[in-house]
């Protein structure tokens, strides 16, 4: 039996062969399987009966109070089995598992008590004298139940209740076989589904969203569906597939005629295809006239989606919206109207989404049906609450009409499966699109280029001609270049040397402005200070920096050699300003800062600039010492000139005359002036002498033949040579000779000594002594007399003549400078005498003064240093 | 032929006599002389000589100063001085010249020609 049960897979099947074997193995009048649906209320789905004794009950349903749920609560927590024994009065428990606690029973008796009046009358009713019920159980659920009636009384033994339970847990697994089945073959058709969308949807060459669209609705017994794509960016269209019947949208939500309505579906509606959205008409007395737009789509419309975002989604991402029922919904009425005119019931929409982007929805219609329920019986319409036992089980024939489907479980799995492709697909095809629509620009573009390519091919080629033409100017142009940049290279070579050779001169000159010792600026064309040297600003009394940019004239104070300032259109420097004349000037004053002034020697230059004259440089010296030098020459020029002129004066007079033959009558005038032309012939010769002597003892011309000389020699040796004059001038001459040892030339001392003693015999009078002594003075000034290894002999030779000013002590070592000229020219003198006799002891390391008093004479002194040794005269 | 009376200034013993010599040559002069400038001065004044031949370069009182004083005494202020002297140096020279005198003699002169030169001088 269980062989035979087990043959198919298929619960029909299984419960046809489950009931057909359990009835022959009891041999009852009706085997039959219950139902239960999830309202409590039930059908026999299967059923083997001998309709000689008992109708069939098969299709027919029975109320949810025929079977109550403390019943029902037993079947499925103790697995209680009962029998019914009509005749007895008697109903038999089997409970397999404890009512209270669910745990197995020990047990498995049959435990007999009266049964429910009410039960023994629903059975009479039914023809059965005898049940047995078996609850099955699926999946910890009460399924069914496994059911016999025999319609004379008959007594069911354990044996028969233990086959019949191992019966019924057969078909509790069976029936989860068949239900694993059917479940798989429900998922598989929903994969073939899926995977016949996903083909459609994922075609390489175009996608068949119509077609998919009409997969989806097909496979959930839709009357109609639609895609809303939503658009994906400013200036797109919202696009819109439609698929068998359609919601009719109110008048005032665009073209009542047109929408989407239809069955024809259509692929694709562009937006301008979509229903225009007129401007409605303000509602009377509306007080805002401003025309609005409306949607054209309900997918459009805040109301519905308003309506969503309030209603329960059933899917854990919140995007499937399943409605069964429209009427119990709380969409807004015009919409609801709009859906139910299109006999719309129920609607399963899930929103289309590809990672966060919302892409639309995809919305599947279904249509509400009629459903027929076969009864077992009619209801007393007297008894609405069932206190009586049903009467008769005759069949009765219900018929619901406009009934709503219920979205199932499956229904929201394949939709939310298939709901992914079309969100991909479309995703993938707004990505196709715009490349679609970059290729077509890319096409256009290449189109473009090919385009400008011939052209730029054509222009390529008289370009090439130019270039062709232009590279042969450029070459001869290179060349040029070549030669040019050859030629500003040597150019530049030479400025680099010039400004090297510049930059060196530059330097020296600056070198030289420094360090020049003539003052030298530089004027601009208003006669200011452009640069001024050191030596300038030195002898002006200014730094340099101070005169920069000062007036010239202001600071200079140009004057004539007589100190007149010279008027401005005089000045020699601004007249070399103005005119350009190079002038130079020999005793011109400038005046320094402190008020000063300096005769100068200067020469002024215009400084010239392509013709123009754009300032003057000044290069001066101070002559102050030249002037003095020259005065003294001069001077000393004039002095000689009188001194030769006048013995010459009196030669030259004397001699024209005696020449003349004119004082031939008169000799002794002839021979005074003989005589007058010889002594002043003599005076001529020794004032020659005296200054060819002086002048070749200071350019040191005359060497000095010195040898070892005793003082003494040299003092007696003058003396005697003094003799004679003395006594012709009755002066006396006293000497105290000392024995010291000098390394002198005795000729040029013995000199010294007679001029000294000559001047002393001419300036004392008759009667007088004039006295030479000497003297050995240590280095120390001490005099230590005869002491030869003293350093100096001090010589002296003193006089009582008239003496001498003073003033004229020193001057009268000079030439020419006598205390009283005629004095000396009467005794015969130059006026060179003491010159050449401090040029002398000047050649000799000594010195030369004279001490004096006027009235009572004069002594004249003179150093030598001794001989320091033996060898010092060798 | 009229006699006119000329005074030598002359520190120099031997000018002095030999310019005495050349002058009275021409028989025209009658020669005086002093041998210094304050001698000279002092004749001049007393003795009111035609001319005066004055020697610059003299010890105490210079020709110059000499001159000077002449031109400064009414007594002789009037009396033409002729300048003899050995100082021929152009500046010394230039400056003789602003001198209001009758004639510069450079030293050494021709002693043939003095007498005319002094007549030439004074006309």
């Amino acid at each position: 039996m269980m062989n035979r049960i087990r043959q198919s897979l298929e619960l029909p099947a299984i419960l046809s062969g489950t009931v057909a074997e359990v009835r022959a193995f009891l041999g009852t009048d009706r085997v039959k399987v219950y139902r239960f649906h999830p309202d409590g209320s039930g059908e026999v789905v299967a059923e083997s009966v001998n309709v000689e004794h008992l109708p069939s009950l098969v299709g027919q349903h029975f109320p949810a109070e025929d079977i109550p749920p403390e019943a029902r609560e037993l079947f499925l927590k103790a697995r209680q089995r009962s029998i019914v024994e009509v005749s007895a009065q008697q109903i038999g428990i089997s409970p397999l598992d404890c009512p209270e606690t669910g745990e197995p029973l020990d047990y498995d008796d049959i435990r007999f008590r009266p049964v429910d009046p009410c039960h023994v009358e629903y059975l009479t009713m039914m023809g059965v004298q005898s049940s047995l019920v078996v609850p099955i159980l699926h999946q910890d659920r009460l399924w069914g139940l496994l059911v016999s009636h025999h319609r004379s009384p008959r007594r069911v033994t354990e044996r028969e209740l233990q086959v019949v339970q191992l019966v019924a847990d057969q078909v509790s697994i069976a029936i989860a076989h068949s239900t694993l089945l059917s479940q798989t073959r429900a998922q598989a058709q929903q994969e073939a589904t899926v995977n016949r969308v996903a083909k459609l949807l994922h075609s390489m060459t175009e996608m068949q969203l119509q077609q998919a669209l009409e997969q989806i609705v097909t496979a959930l017994q839709g009357i109609g569906g639609r895609v809303f794509i939503v658009p994906q960016h400013p200036g797109q269209a919202a696009q819109l597939v439609t698929c068998g019947e359609q919601p009719h949208l109110p008048t005032d939500w665009g073209n009542g005629d047109n929408g989407a309505r239809g069955t024809e579906a259509k692929l694709w509606i562009a937006e301008d295809e979509l229903p225009t959205a007129p401007q409605a008409k303000p509602p009377s007395g509306n007080p805002n006239p401003t025309a609005q737009t409306h949607p054209t789509t309900f997918e459009q419309s805040p109301a519905w989606q308003a309506w969503l975002a309030l209603e329960a989604t059933v899917s854990q991402n919140g995007d499937i919206w399943a409605i069964s029922d429209l009427y119990r919904a709380t969409l807004p009425s015009d919409l609801a109207l709009a859906f139910l005119d299109a006999g719309v019931r129920g609607v399963l929409i899930v929103s289309l989404q590809y990672r966060q982007q919302q892409l639309g929805y995809l919305s599947v219609f279904r249509n509400e049906i009629d459903v027929e329920t076969l009864w077992a019986g009619r209801p007393d319409r007297n008894d609405q609450r069932n206190y009586r036992p049903r009467q008769s089980f005759e069949t009765w024939r219900e018929l619901k009409q406009g009934q709503a489907q219920e979205w199932t479980a499956a229904d929201i799995e394949l939709l939310q499966a298939a709901s992914s492709h079309f969100a991909m697909a479309i995703h993938q095809y707004e990505l196709y699109q715009q490349v679609h629509a970059l290729n077509a620009d890319l096409a256009r573009d290449i189109e473009e280029r090919k385009q400008a390519e011939i052209a730029i091919c054509a222009l390529n080629a008289e370009l090439e001609e130019r270039v062709l033409e232009r590279t042969a100017e450029l070459q001869r142009a290179n060349t040029e270049l070549v030669r040019e940049i050859g030629e500003r290279e040597r150019a530049l070579r030479e400025r680099q040397k010039a400004e090297t050779s510049l930059e060196r001169l530059s330097r020296q000159h600056a070198l030289i402005l420094n360090s020049a010792g003539e003052g030298i600026y530089g004027l601009d064309t208003q006669a200011r200070f452009t640069f001024v040297n050191p030596a300038a600003a030195r002898m002006l009394g200014y730094e340099a920096s101070e005169l920069i940019d000062q007036s010239m004239p202001a600071i200079l104070k140009h004057s004539q050699p007589d100190g007149t300032p010279y008027p401005p259109e005089e000045n020699p420097i601004l007249a070399t300003l103005q005119a350009g004349a190079d002038r130079h000037l020999a005793e011109d004053l400038f005046w320094r800062r402190d008020g000063s002034c300096f005769p100068v020697e200067y020469a002024s230059t215009p400084i010239r600039e392509d013709g123009k004259i754009v300032g003057a440089v000044v290069v001066f010296k101070d002559i102050t010492e030249r002037q003095l030098v020259e005065r003294m020459k001069d001077e000393f020029v004039s002095v000689v000139s009188h001194e030769l002129r006048t013995p010459l004066t009196s030669i030259h007079s004397a001699l024209g005359l005696l020449a003349s033959g004119r004082l031939s009558p008169q000799p002794t005038k002839s021979q005074r002036m003989l005589e007058i032309a010889v002594t002043n012939t003599e005076r001529l010769v020794r004032l020659i002498n005296d200054i060819l002597d002086i002048e070749r003892i200071n350019s040191g011309k005359v060497t000095m033949e010195k040898r070892l000389c005793n003082a003494a020699d040299l003092m007696m040796q003058a003396v005697d040579v003094m003799q004679a004059m003395a006594e012709k001038a009755e002066v006396a001459l006293g000497v105290v000779p000392i024995s010291a040892q000098l390394w002198v030339d005795p000729d040029r001392i013995v000199q010294t000594l007679t001029n000294l003693l000559s001047n002393a015999i001419k300036f004392s009078p008759p009667g007088a002594t004039v006295w030479l002594t000497a003297a050995v003075e240590s280095g120390d000034g001490t005099i230590a007399y005869a002491r030869p290894s003293t350093p100096t002999a001090k010589f002296q030779v003193k006089d009582r003549g008239q003496g001498i000013p003073d003033d004229k002590l020193e001057t009268i070592f000079d030439r020419f400078q006598q205390v009283d000229a005629s004095n000396s020219r009467q005794r015969g003198g130059t006026g060179l005498g003491l010159a050449i006799c401090r040029s002398i002891v000047q050649q000799h390391g000594g010195h030369i003064w004279a001490e004096s008093t006027l009235g009572k004479g004069s002594t004249f002194y003179f150093t030598l240093p001794l001989a320091q040794s033996e060898g010092e005269g060798q | 032929m009229t006699t006119k009376r000329i005074l030598i200034i002359d520190d120099e013993d031997d000018i002095r006599e030999v310019t005495q010599v050349c002058l009275e040559l021409s028989e025209e002069w009658e020669v005086l002389t002093a041998e210094s400038g304050r001698e000279g001065l002092a004749k001049a004044a007393a003795e009111q000589p035609d001319a005066i031949l004055l020697d610059v370069m003299m010890p105490d009182m210079d020709g110059l100063t000499t001159f000077q004083r002449l031109r400064a005494n009414p007594a002789t202020q009037n009396i033409p001085v002729i300048l003899l002297t050995a100082k021929t140096q152009p500046a010394e020279q230039r400056r003789f010249t602003q001198l209001d005198v009758a004639a510069i003699i450079t030293k050494p002169y021709d002693p043939l020609y003095l007498a005319e030169q002094v007549a030439r001088a004074l006309s």
